[in-house]
Formats: structure tokens, C-alpha cells, sequence
């Protein structure tokens, strides 16, 4: 048995079947050392080379007349027990990518396995054999229930779906006490599986959408933005009971986000993703602590934090993201890269798409210099972005 | 003299479903070139407080039933709607959260901006344009003369935000109301914009008051922040002060709940538990104490005013000492220096009070119908059992139209 399933276990032991009690703080997430790099962990999850293009339809015959390259060959291991975190803002595929690895877009080329099974080459009935096992957690928690449903069917649905010989759920009764188990395991009571959605709170309804997913018992569940929806003080409760419930189930998660702050807290490997490429993945404590790609440094250094203490000098990017239609040749990122401008604009970064490759300790980081991004670069590329602002002004 | 000063403000929705309370008595002063920030979760009432002082609360169903809001020496609740239409715009201007349904679709910018521009200054449209080229620039939108022609939807979140406050600052307003301005907007593109934002107002000693649920943005951009829930001010204090000895339950509870990038690691969370109270009633006691871990018995029956918070049991220092903005708090109970940096109580056998059985205190109140109106919030946000005073009223509908 390996190290992290264990360890799940015996903090699952410790603490059994409590879920959301108030006032009680909420576990860090997990060091990662024990996970990233040391080759004994085990894949759970491996995506190679995936693509997702949707078409762009035009003219009076409504032919395709370009492409959105919303995933551009991103390849992704997740490891069995880890919680990995997909960060980057909106239109950078970390959404697209969530749901074409559990099939729910087909992928335009690539592969995916989750557990040794090719998830995209199998046929409808091993796929819904298959769904039991990978679940998603959507981020909008109105548009995701079904308001004509009572709870009891919004959950029940998969189960039934799920239904066999072994399990029994296709008796009422055995769905029933199910749905119960799940309301409860997610800190709503019982009696509410006859109530609609619309009787809920935001939080409450987000309770559903993970008891929906939790229910089939899966190993692999994607969060879209699970938190994102909610007020501030609601959400750490629905962390809270993420975070119970993925050691008491064994979970393995991906967890799409754009705030970075509940990445850090929660997950324990990131991946960063602009404009369809990975541009860095490393454990937690690599990516918050030296960051190697030019990127991942301006959306950290992007965060205001709740410190008046605090004036931190801001590197801040110029411009807006670059359409996925049409993405600049080379790095996508040169056109916004402040190192870019402070090496003098490197040919390479035009011409050379950069791969993600290893820059130590298990971090990876798909730029040309990623050895030049520390702290003193970061420096002085905020001095001299303040100058440029100084002289604008004057 | 305060440039905007907002007295006992409550504003009630009247809906089908019955009646929202808003705003339940706010009061609070902005002097010139100020930045105060409003911060609060949906609903607490912070975009309401400053929809009602543009009166530009939706009609027919919101009214403002009580309190004055004085700008410039002028009580806004009073003048004629011609006259405070001169007002909006050219003496207090307002941003918007979402840039694109503030523009209208259908004109191009330079349409919007000229007729912004000349419907307070007795302009050409020539020189109005030439003004709307030179606020462009000043926003840093690139060609600005080309960028004229263009419609809003030419243009990203982050550049219509930057049009937005262009037309904001357009006629040298006193007064800024950004409702939060860089919500929709993604982290690299919400730097930009605060950026904007920070330098224009205090190169023009512009006040602005700012509106946001993120801690984070009102530590960077106020010197003084208001806290409100469920239509209360619960909290305020000059911005240093608050972060440093937050002295309400609510705001150190929202401190503990969210992660933080400058978190030493290990930090657990501590989240509020619950969910704000249903405002179609008014809460009897502190609207805050249903999820309090902070609450005494008389908390659910007497509502708190905003006090001095007097001095927390930590060490004076010397930042908050001369200071124009008092620390004030509505709380009963106010959590120690010590219970505040662990965000819990700390004193050995305490608990928060339990719901109130059926024998409820009788509660402190002016009159019968105020009565009448009270009711005790469970911490899941639903009316409990009508409170003596309360019988014979109907129960009310499905949380479903909560505003």
C-alpha cells in the first residue's frame, strides 16, 4: 500500500464520520513532499498530450473557419490521494480540461487514463460503468440542480443510472437511506431530500451538488470552482467539508480554481495553466515559494492581501490575455512577459514554443529562462515598471 | 464639515413577498478626498446604503423610510429629482460591478462620453470629444481617437472597466462610488485597475467610497473601512486598526475564513457557521448573534448600538492615537485581543448562549409594532417561533425570492 492512502486512512480512523462541526478548524492541506517526484506514488490519473479545440462557424454556410485552442497539449499526472489544483484565470481551459478528462467534451486528441483504463477509447456502456468511479463538483450551485427535482431524485438519479445486482439501488428503499447517508455525510439533515433547490442557500445547494458526486462512491472527482459562487463566510464551510470528506473517502481530486489563496490552502501540487498550456506545476510549497515561470510570478504577485501592513510593490502584466483563437507564436506569454522585456526580448520566446520541462526538485516550468525568474529579477522588474509609470505620468 | 454625511439611513424594499430590511439605521461621514471602504457578503446591504444615496434605489419597491443623507451641505433625501440629477454624475459618480451591462450596447463610446460630458458642461461637442480623448489616454486605452468609434463590446472586462471610470472621472467629480469595481474581473486585470483607480482619485482628491466583499482590496486601497451585516453597520475603523485588533465577531470571523497567501502555513481555518438571516424580518436581537461563537443570552433579544469600542485587552499602540476615525463596534460581547488573533473564545468554560426556549425574555423595545415585526433568527437564517410579540403573523414564503 503506498504511503498516501495510509496515511488517509489512519487520519480517517482518527477522525470518524465527523463532518462540519462548528468551530472546528479546518486541516491544512497534507505536505506534498511525500507525493511529488519520489516515483512510489501511484498515477491515478495520467492525461498525455490533450487536445480540445472547439470550432469557430462562420460565414453564411456556417463553415469552420478557425479554431478556439481551448486545451493545447496539456499533459498531467494526478497521483491516487492527492488533491491537485488547476489554477489560471477565465478562458485559460482549466474548466475545458476538468471536463474532457472525465469525458464530459471529447477530446480532439490526446489520452487519458485513469487507473491503467483508457478512459477515451471506451464504448457506452464501459463509460457508464466507468462514471461511477470519476465525478464533478460543478461551480454554479443553481445552475447545477435540476429545480423541477426534489433532492432526493437530484442525487438518487446517478444512483439508479449506477444501479446492479450487487449494489441494489434500484430499490427505493436502499436509494433512500443512500441519499439520507449523503445529506448527512455533507451536513445537511436527512428530512431534506424531499425539499426543491430552490429551498436552499447557495452553500446548501453546493452541499447537494457534492453529496450528488460523493454518492457513486468515486475515486476521481473534478471541483470546478467549487468555493467560487459563494460568499466569503460560506466558503470555508463547503472547504471544510471538502476536506473531511475527501480523507474519510479516499478522494483524489482535481481542483479548478482562480483564487490562488484556496489553492495554497488546499491543495497539495498546482498546475498553472494561460491560454491552454501548463506553464508551471510544482508541489505547494515550490510554487508559492519560488515560482519559476514569469507567469505564475505576476498572477501571485496580483493578489491583494488582507494587510494594510502590507504595501506590496505590484509587478502588474500589460494588457489582457491574448485570444485561445489566435494565440501569439513561441511562448503565448511573451506578448505580456515582463522578463521577456528585461532579457531584450529573446528571438526564442517568438519563435520556439517552450515545452514544460524540469527545473528542480520535481518543479516543472515550460520557459526558456525560467532559470533567470528569482526574487532580485522580480525586483528589478517592478522598479522598472514603476519608472515607466513615473515618466507616463509626468 | 463631512462631504457626504449619512444619518440613520433605512431603506425597506416592498415586495410581493413582503418586506426587505435593507439598511436599518447606518450612519456615517466621508470627508474630502477619503477613502472609505464598505465591506460585507451579498445582501448585507452595502450597495443598497449607496444606491439610496444616488436614489437610484429600483422603483416602485425601494424606499428610503428614515434618516438623512447630507452631500456638500445638501440633504439629498430632500431635493427634486431634477436638481439631484445635476448632482449624479458631475458632483458624485458611481462605477459599477460589471462593466458591460453599464455601457450601452447600442452607442459607441464617444456617443456616451460626449453626452456625459455635455449634459453638465455648457461644451461643443468638439471640445467635449477632445475631453473624452484626453480621459481615454489618461485610463491608458491605447489610440483613444480610434478607440472612440468603437462599441463596448469591442472592448475586454478590463477595458470597458477602464472606459467606465474614464466616464466617472470625466467631470471631476467629488465624490466616487466604486460598487465593487474589479469583481468580474481576473486578478492580473483587477491589479491593473485598482492601480487605475488608486492613482487618479487621490492625484484629484477624489473621496471614494468602496464597495467589496475581498479584505484584501479594501486593505490595499481605504484608509478607513466600514463592516456591515444584514443591513447593520457592525464595525468600523480606520483600515491599520481594523486589521491590526478587529474587534467584532463578524469581522474576525471573516479574517479566519478566508486563506491567506501571507498565511503562516499550518494556520487552520475557522469558519462562520450558518447563513445571514432571511431580512424579510428584522432580527430582534444582534443580527449577528445566530452564528456568534461570542453570544450571551441578551444578545438574541437586544440589538446592540455602535459603541466606542473602548481599548481591547492587547497592547495600546501607537498607530491608532490621534486618528480621526474612532473604533466603534456593536457587540455585546467583544472578543479580547488574544481571542481575536485565535478567532474563538478562549475564556475557560465559556459557550455561546443557546437558542432561546419558548419562555423569551420580553424584548427591549419602543413600540408594539416594532414588535410585532422582531423575530429570533436560527443560525440557519429562518425566523424561529414567533416571539410573543410576533403571534398571529403569517409565516413567511420560500426562501426562494430572498433578495
Amino acid at each position: 500500500m503506498d504511503q498516501i492512502s495510509s496515511q488517509a486512512a489512519a487520519q480517517a480512523a482518527a477522525t470518524p464520520g465527523t463532518v462540519a462541526t462548528p468551530a472546528a478548524g479546518l486541516e491544512p492541506a497534507a505536505p506534498a513532499a511525500a507525493v511529488s517526484g519520489d516515483g512510489q506514488a501511484e498515477v491515478l490519473l495520467d492525461a498525455r498530450n490533450l487536445k480540445k479545440y472547439f470550432p469557430i462557424y462562420g460565414g453564411i454556410l456556417r463553415r469552420v473557419v478557425g479554431q478556439v485552442y481551448a486545451v493545447d497539449d496539456v499533459s498531467l499526472q494526478i497521483y491516487r490521494g492527492e488533491t491537485f489544483g488547476l489554477v489560471g484565470e477565465s478562458g485559460c481551459g482549466k474548466t475545458t480540461f476538468g471536463r474532457t478528462v472525465i469525458r464530459l467534451e471529447k477530446a480532439t486528441a490526446g489520452s487519458v487514463s485513469l487507473d491503467g483504463q483508457d478512459v477515451l477509447a471506451l464504448n457506452d456502456r464501459d463509460l457508464r460503468r466507468m462514471r461511477r468511479r470519476m465525478q464533478i463538483i460543478f461551480q454554479d450551485p443553481y445552475g447545477s440542480l435540476n429545480p423541477r427535482m426534489p433532492v432526493s431524485d437530484i442525487i438518487g438519479e446517478g444512483l439508479l443510472a449506477q444501479a446492479d445486482a450487487e449494489n441494489q439501488w434500484g430499490k427505493r428503499s436502499v436509494r433512500d437511506k443512500r441519499v439520507g447517508d449523503y445529506l448527512e455525510a455533507v451536513g445537511l439533515r436527512r428530512e431534506y431530500s424531499r425539499r426543491y433547490p430552490h429551498e436552499f442557500s447557495g452553500g446548501q445547494r453546493q452541499r447537494i451538488g457534492i453529496a450528488r458526486a460523493l454518492a457513486l462512491d468515486p475515486e476521481f472527482v473534478v471541483c470546478d470552482e467549487p468555493v467560487s459562487a459563494l460568499d466569503v463566510s460560506i466558503q470555508s464551510q463547503i472547504l471544510n467539508v471538502l476536506s473531511e470528506l475527501r480523507r474519510e473517502f479516499h478522494l483524489t481530486l482535481l481542483f479548478i480554481a482562480h483564487n490562488l489563496s484556496v489553492v495554497q490552502y488546499f491543495c497539495q501540487r498546482v498546475g498553472v495553466m494561460y491560454l491552454g498550456t501548463l506553464v508551471e506545476v510544482a508541489s505547494v510549497e515550490q510554487l508559492y515559494a519560488t515560482p519559476r515561470h514569469p507567469y505564475t510570478v505576476a498572477l501571485l504577485s496580483a493578489i491583494p492581501l488582507p494587510d494594510p501592513r502590507i504595501r506590496k510593490k505590484r509587478l502588474v502584466l500589460k494588457g489582457d490575455v491574448p485570444s485561445p483563437a489566435n494565440p501569439p507564436s513561441g511562448c503565448r506569454f511573451h506578448t505580456r512577459c515582463w522578463l521577456y522585456e528585461k532579457l531584450g526580448r529573446p528571438e526564442n520566446c517568438v519563435t520556439v514554443e517552450p515545452a514544460l520541462r524540469d527545473v528542480g526538485g520535481g518543479q516543472q516550468a515550460a520557459c526558456h529562462y525560467a532559470e533567470y525568474v528569482n526574487p532580485s529579477a522580480v525586483q528589478e522588474a517592478t522598479a522598472a515598471q514603476d519608472a515607466v509609470a513615473t515618466a507616463a505620468a509626468d | 464639515m463631512a462631504l457626504l454625511s449619512v444619518r440613520d439611513l433605512v431603506v425597506r424594499f416592498h415586495t410581493q413577498d413582503g418586506t426587505v430590511h435593507a439598511v436599518n439605521g447606518v450612519s456615517f461621514d466621508l470627508e474630502e478626498g477619503e477613502t472609505l471602504g464598505l465591506v460585507g457578503e451579498s445582501g448585507c446591504g452595502k450597495s443598497v446604503t449607496n444606491l439610496a444615496v444616488m436614489r437610484l434605489l429600483p422603483q416602485p419597491a425601494g424606499r428610503i423610510v428614515g434618516g438623512q443623507v447630507v452631500f456638500d451641505g445638501q440633504d439629498l433625501t430632500r431635493i427634486r429629482e431634477s436638481e439631484m440629477r445635476d448632482i449624479r454624475g458631475s458632483q458624485i459618480a458611481m462605477i459599477f460591478q460589471d462593466p458591460m451591462t453599464s455601457l450601452n450596447p447600442v452607442l459607441t463610446i464617444e456617443e456616451q462620453m460626449v453626452e456625459t460630458i455635455r449634459a453638465h458642461r455648457d461644451v461643443g461637442t468638439a471640445e467635449a470629444r477632445a475631453r473624452a480623448v484626453e480621459l481615454l489616454g489618461m485610463v491608458g486605452i491605447p489610440q483613444p481617437e480610434k478607440r472612440l468609434k468603437n462599441y463596448p463590446h469591442h472592448f475586454s472586462g478590463g477595458m470597458r472597466q477602464r472606459v467606465m471610470i474614464a466616464m466617472a472621472l470625466a467631470l471631476q467629480p467629488k465624490l466616487l462610488i466604486a460598487d465593487e469595481p474589479t469583481t468580474a474581473l481576473d486578478v492580473t486585470i483587477q491589479a491593473q485597475v485598482l492601480e487605475l483607480l488608486q492613482r487618479l482619485t487621490s492625484e484629484r482628491g477624489t473621496a471614494v467610497v468602496l464597495i467589496t466583499h475581498d479584505l484584501g482590496v479594501v486593505a490595499g486601497m481605504t484608509r478607513r473601512i466600514n463592516v456591515m451585516y444584514a443591513g447593520f453597520i457592525v464595525e468600523t475603523a480606520a483600515t491599520a486598526e481594523l486589521f491590526a485588533r478587529p474587534r467584532h465577531p463578524y469581522t474576525v470571523g471573516l479574517l479566519h475564513s478566508i486563506p491567506r497567501l501571507d498565511a503562516e502555513s499550518g494556520e487552520p481555518l475557522i469558519p462562520i457557521e450558518g447563513v445571514p438571516p432571511d431580512l424579510r424580518r428584522a432580527p430582534a436581537g444582534c443580527p449577528f448573534a445566530p452564528r456568534c461563537a461570542w453570544r450571551l443570552e441578551r444578545c438574541w433579544t437586544e440589538n446592540p448600538g455602535l459603541e466606542d469600542a473602548g481599548s481591547a485587552a492587547g497592547p495600546e499602540t501607537g498607530g491608532s492615537t490621534g486618528s480621526a476615525a474612532p473604533h466603534r463596534i456593536a457587540c455585546w460581547n467583544p472578543p479580547t485581543a488574544d481571542e481575536a488573533a485565535a478567532g474563538r473564545p478562549l475564556r475557560p468554560g465559556f459557550a455561546a448562549a443557546p437558542l432561546p426556549g419558548t419562555a423569551l425574555p420580553d424584548i427591549a423595545l419602543a413600540t408594539p409594532e416594532q414588535a410585532a415585526s422582531l423575530v429570533v433568527f436560527t443560525p440557519e437564517g429562518d425566523p424561529l417561533t414567533a416571539l410573543p410579540g410576533a403571534r398571529g403573523l403569517p409565516e413567511p414564503p420560500d426562501r426562494e425570492a430572498r433578495p
